[in-house]
């Protein structure tokens, strides 16, 4: 089985890497269109800025690659800021498009920031399920509040509920953490970061992928 | 409202040794960096932190090596800093598998590689670390090259200073706590948490799990960095936090 | 090409330890009362591999010895001395630096003696050196007398060692070294203990077998002879500006005085194993001890020897005279005890050797009445050719150590 770590110069490969490996699949690191589009399931990950990002994704050609692949509706696994390019746009230093694979857009977190309430969110924090069921998901027996590690300062505000898979809270804010749609699968948190539980998401992954 | 903290493990290494000094020291040999880190993972570490602790001796980070093991074994952040001084350190850094770097002396002779190092890697990676002296009351000074230059710049001023280039957490130590195990500096910790709205580790004198109950309740920092207690096995960090979670006001992952 | 001209007798080849970064120019341990500039110095041995004595004495510490053994002789050698009417039982002459905090603290509250702590005061106390003096007895617990020269003569004496043998420390070194034995006279104590023996960084090796000082050191029978600065005691009372009591705190108790007292000096590093930077993480955690806040100057470390605003231009005299700056003594110490690799001392040695110590010049200059001017000329003219050389109009080393 082919899992594929999508490379665009973006993002801590390595730990993903490692986290597959450690959960018995050795992913495959690549940019090549046909590559991608061969692959069991996909991994899109990404830190820093949404612009810089997207224009990595222009450059390597992938914005098309990735449209193409959602299509065949095999797994996608965003993480962090690959998560956040799933959605339609990012309101981050200006408007900028994202892959449009699930209606919303990505705001700031919607708080003030002060001393109180300390930006990015660095912190591990408790999932919540909203309307979505987990099971046979990501999230399939991850036990109810269990702690992820989050770091951002941006979140992504989807048009429908019911791809929210599970909700995380910030102070006052609740946002979402982890998406669904068909097999499109979003976490703002990094599971490869995550401990054993991080773990356990991988492997649920791969299960998908299969 | 619950208190919120990560506890971090960190780790000071000379060549292939964790060293643990006092007042950033001395460099007695406590154990193997990968073993150690190992170790505190399993016993439910948020995150480690890997400093160089003889960079500013010899003009290098030499940590390269032990990071790759790290990073595929163990499932957690990792920040990495000593001796970070160019963007090539810093994508070395990152290439190795480290989630953050800490930046102190570049930092403070070049403030633009801050700028420049948070719009290429974005602020998630860039931490900026400080190592604070008491010089009188309510007044720290800014040291560098592992505590041992001072810099005639007050430690509050610098932090805000960080948050304004661009550095998505701070990490400050306390020069004359670290190492001591008689507590954490409450008055620095509560004043630079007062003055910046970026995430804030705390470092530097945890010698029982009181100090780290006592920092955390009195204050606004975000997370605890712990060395001597766990190095010299004081306490177990999965008993540290366990402790933790039994205060009311506290709320650490188990 | 004719040969260069080495001055005091030093080894004209210089060369450098293979182990540590100690050369061969590095002196030993003289009698300081009658350090003269024409004496030739006698100088750390190297043997046939190109290693020092200070490397081959560590090798022998930590192979050959039984140190279960060697405690066990400090245990029977306190039991002769330990007093059994609530006196002081042993002087442990010190500033309250890491080694004598550890010997006095260690003595006391490990090995149940009592000591009284006895500091021949520092040229000019440091902050950070005060406060680590003060701390000893508050927070270590235990006993002090300082003991203070009189500063007009001690001045005087400095600023002659100073031009005359680039020694500025001579004086004081004279004070220290008997210190410890005349306030055992004074007190009625027969048993003083030191830290570690010099002997450990290179003096001669049948010193380290020998767990007691050579009286040579600190007794002479000669007094009028005795030499300060280069200057001889009666030359001073001569000047009509000071009288032999003046003397009193440097004059070396007569040899049969103390043999009929029955004093005896020990190293308590014949003893126990020594290691210098345990020493500090003990200070630490008993006495009090801080390290000093920033870098020392000419070296890397932040523990070592930082009481005296002077004791900079101590080491830089010994750069001056035999090319090794106080970070050649801290890192050929730190690679014998296995704390940092010949490698990284090197690189050390070559960042920091050389350092001016700029913070306490001006006190220095104050201290011994003598201009800027006046110091470089005095420093230049200590310069042996067979170590300096004039390069782009700058002095330079003619020989660093180096990586093998």
């Amino acid at each position: 089985m082919k899992i594929v770590i999508v490379d665009y110069d973006i993002g801590n490969v390595r730990s993903i890497y490692s986290a597959f490996k450690n959960q018995g699949i050795e992913p495959i690191l690549s940019n090549d269109s046909e590559v991608i589009l061969n692959a069991d399931g996909i991994v899109l990950p990404g830190v820093g800025a949404y612009s810089h990002a997207m224009k990595n994704l222009k450059k390597y050609n992938l914005i098309n690659i990735l449209k193409n692949y959602a299509k065949t509706e095999k797994p996608i696994l965003g993480i962090c800021l690959g998560m956040q390019l799933l959605l339609e746009e990012s309101e981050e230093f200006g408007i900028t498009e994202g892959l449009g694979l699930i209606k919303g857009r990505v705001v700031k977190m919607p708080i003030a920031n002060t001393f109180q309430t300390k930006l990015p969110n660095i912190n591990w924090s408790a999932l919540k399920p909203n309307f979505l069921k987990w099971d046979k998901t990501i999230l399939n027996n991850i036990s109810l509040n269990s702690e992820m590690y989050f770091i951002h300062s941006y979140v992504a505000k989807l048009d429908n509920e019911n791809e929210v898979l599970s909700v995380t809270d910030f102070h006052n804010v609740t946002f979402c953490s982890a998406l669904k749609k068909g097999n499109i699968y979003g976490c703002q948190f990094h599971p490869e970061k995550s401990s054993q539980i991080g773990l356990k998401i991988i492997k649920n992954f791969i299960k998908i992928c299969r | 409202m619950k208190r919120k903290s990560r506890i971090i493990a960190r780790l000071d290494i000379k060549n292939n040794h964790v060293i643990k000094g006092i007042h950033l020291e001395g460099l007695r040999k406590v154990g193997d960096p990968n073993e150690l880190a190992r170790k505190y993972y399993n016993e439910g570490a948020d995150e480690i932190i890997l400093m160089d602790a003889v960079a500013a001796y010899y003009d290098r980070n030499n940590l390269s090596e032990i990071v790759k093991q790290a990073c595929s074994d163990i499932f957690i952040p990792i920040t990495v800093g000593g001796g970070i001084r160019k963007i090539q350190d810093i994508q070395t850094a990152l290439n190795s598998g480290a989630d953050k770097v800490a930046i102190n002396t570049q930092a403070v002779h070049n403030s633009n590689f801050i700028r420049e190092a948070s719009q290429i890697f974005g602020s998630q990676c860039i931490v900026g670390s400080i190592e604070a002296k008491k010089v009188s009351d309510n007044n720290w000074e800014v040291y560098i090259d592992n505590g041992r230059e001072p810099t005639g710049i007050n430690v509050k001023e610098w932090a805000i200073e960080l948050e304004n280039l661009g550095v998505g957490e701070i990490m400050i130590t306390s020069i004359d706590n670290e190492g001591t195990k008689k507590g954490f500096d409450l008055e620095l910790n509560k004043i630079i948490s007062e003055s910046i709205s970026v995430p804030i580790i705390s470092s530097g004198g945890a010698g029982n799990i009181s100090h780290i109950s006592d920092l955390i309740i009195a204050s606004n920092i975000d997370a605890v960095a712990i060395a001597s207690i766990l190095h010299y096995n004081i306490e177990e960090l999965s008993t540290i936090k366990k402790k933790l979670n039994e205060y009311q006001d506290i709320h650490v992952r188990l | 090409m004719s040969k260069l001209e080495a001055f005091y007798g030093l080894p004209n080849e210089v060369k450098f330890c293979k182990k540590c970064v100690i050369s061969n120019q590095r002196p030993s341990s003289t009698i300081e009362f009658k350090s003269d500039i024409t004496e030739k110095k006698s100088v750390i041995n190297f043997n046939d591999k190109g290693i020092c004595s200070a490397c081959s004495y560590n090798e022998e510490k930590e192979t050959n010895i039984s140190w279960s053994q060697r405690e066990q002789k400090l245990l029977e050698l306190l039991d002769q001395f330990r007093s059994k009417d609530g006196s002081y039982d042993v002087i442990v002459p010190g500033s309250g630096g890491k080694d004598s905090a550890f010997t006095a603290h260690i003595l006391k509250y490990k090995y149940g003696m009592n000591p009284l702590t006895v500091t021949w005061a520092p040229h000019l106390y440091t902050d950070i050196g005060w406060e680590n003096m003060q701390e000893w007895m508050h927070t270590g617990g235990l006993d002090n007398i300082l003991y203070t020269p009189n500063g007009i003569l001690h001045k005087e004496m400095t600023k002659n060692a100073f031009h005359n043998l680039l020694h500025p420390f001579q004086p004081f070194i004279v004070g220290q070294r008997i210190i410890g034995p005349s306030m055992a006279k004074k007190f009625g104590v027969k048993l003083v203990m030191y830290g570690e023996n010099q002997a450990e960084y290179g003096n001669a090796i049948e010193e380290n077998t020998n767990p007691i000082m050579n009286m040579d050191f600190f007794s002479s029978d000669d007094e009028l002879n005795m030499k300060f600065g280069g200057v001889k005691m009666q030359d001073y009372i001569k000047s009509g500006r000071y009288k032999k009591e003046d003397f009193l705190p440097y004059i070396a108790p007569k040899k049969e005085d103390l043999v009929s007292s029955g004093i005896q000096v020990h190293y308590l590093g014949y003893y126990l194993k020594w290691d210098p930077q345990e020493c500090y993480y003990y200070a630490v955690e008993n006495t009090g001890f801080k390290a000093n806040p920033v870098r020392t100057e000419g070296t890397y470390s932040k523990y070592s020897s930082i009481d005296d605003k002077i004791d900079p231009f101590h080491y830089f005299t010994t750069l001056i005279k035999f090319g090794i700056g106080r970070c050649t003594y801290d890192a050929a110490q730190e690679v014998r005890n296995g704390k940092i690799t010949r490698s990284e001392a090197v690189y050390l040695v070559n960042k920091y050797d050389e350092e001016f110590p700029k913070k306490y010049f001006k006190d220095f200059l104050k201290y011994i009445s003598t201009s800027e001017n006046e110091f470089w000329k005095t420093v230049d003219k200590h310069r042996s050719p067979h170590l300096w050389e004039i390069n782009e109009g700058e002095w330079k080393l003619r020989n660093k150590v180096f990586e093998i």
